[in-house]
């Protein structure tokens, strides 16, 4: 565990460093608040589950559902299928969170998502690979950066600008390929990463409708395959 | 339909928490060292390799001509955000070009 005094420091890192991934999540935000209002949800509604759930693709699932009329049972199972990948994503955080008190251990996983793995990658030339506030900062600004366009969303209904015209929809997918080059290890990724590649591409193209449980596996199998090799 | 989205909220909130605590939990009894601690060592990039894959799984051609073009410019650069706001130009260029 890294142990500093300057923890404030670290924390305005991890804010200043997850600006980028802010942005992009900000366009899906927009998104959801959009068409939370539109399956009928009100404004206090529509924060509540940003707040509570803060994962973009499970938020939209769920309200898809409950528009075509599924339920609230099946509204939660395909959103927490869809968010089954943070499972992942808190198990990169094994050295961030160990040797944490348990309430940190809570607000930490809590703050987790996708882009927090991709703030592994800004971490590592810090030197802050392992520092809780760093990635504590990280995903506490994203959080508040995604209720409030969440809300923004819902007030301003149909006065947005097309976000296709303006390649802000392609945003979210920007910015995890330009984090690739920074997680890429050598030679020793070559065969993990074509694995995780190929079995996502293979199954969703299969089983288009399960599409995310192959996210899982590829993942999976892949650093299992990473795993397996020895020479490091 | 109200009681259902709140239903909604809350049963997704907790589950959602509750797979991001299982998530660490799960990950904190491997060993240090050894086969579990590589592959550990392994899946972020594995990760982010998987999600992108699904999210340009349906993507247009333009829009793996401009995630290309980002992931070059990236690799050259080393600097994430200025390759995100080019992909994000080269797309609404190519869009506004080609359609």
């Amino acid at each position: 565990m890294k142990q500093s005094n300057n923890w404030y420091l670290e924390l305005l890192f991890g804010v200043r460093d997850m600006l980028p991934m802010s942005v992009a999540a900000a366009t899906y935000g927009l998104a959801f608040g959009l068409l939370a209002t539109q399956s009928g949800f009100n404004i206090f509604q529509t924060i509540s589950m940003s707040a509570l759930v803060f994962g973009g693709s499970s938020q939209l699932v769920a309200i898809e559902q409950l528009s075509i009329g599924l339920g609230a049972a099946s509204a939660i199972l395909a959103g927490g299928a869809l968010n089954m990948r943070i499972l992942l994503v808190t198990a990169t955080m094994r050295n961030v969170l160990a040797v944490r008190p348990w309430w940190q251990v809570g607000l930490g996983t809590f703050f987790a998502t996708d882009a927090s793995v991709a703030l592994m990658q800004s971490a590592k030339p810090r030197n802050m690979t392992t520092s809780y506030w760093y990635f504590f900062g990280g995903g506490a600004s994203l959080y508040v950066i995604w209720i409030a366009v969440t809300a923004i969303g819902a007030l301003v209904s149909s006065g947005v600008p097309n976000p296709q015209a303006i390649g802000l929809d392609f945003a979210i997918i920007a910015i995890f390929v330009a984090t690739l080059p920074g997680m890429w290890r050598g030679k020793k990724d070559v065969l993990p990463w074509l694995l995780a590649s190929g079995i996502v591409l293979i199954w969703g193209t299969l089983f288009p409708e399960y599409a995310s449980w192959g996210l899982i596996g590829g993942a999976l199998i892949g650093a299992i395959c990473a795993g397996l090799n020895n020479e490091n | 339909m109200k009681i259902e989205i709140w239903m909604t909220i809350i049963g997704l909130g907790g589950a959602s928490f509750a797979i991001r605590l299982s998530g660490y939990l799960l990950a904190s009894q491997i060993p240090q060292d050894g086969m579990w601690a590589r592959a550990l060592q392994a899946l972020p990039g594995c990760l982010i390799v998987s999600l992108v894959s699904l999210m340009m799984l349906n993507g247009t051609m333009l829009e793996w001509i401009s995630a290309v073009m980002v992931l070059v410019l990236a690799a050259i650069s080393r600097k994430p955000t200025l390759a995100m706001f080019a992909g994000m130009v080269i797309i609404a260029a190519l869009r506004f070009a080609i359609g």
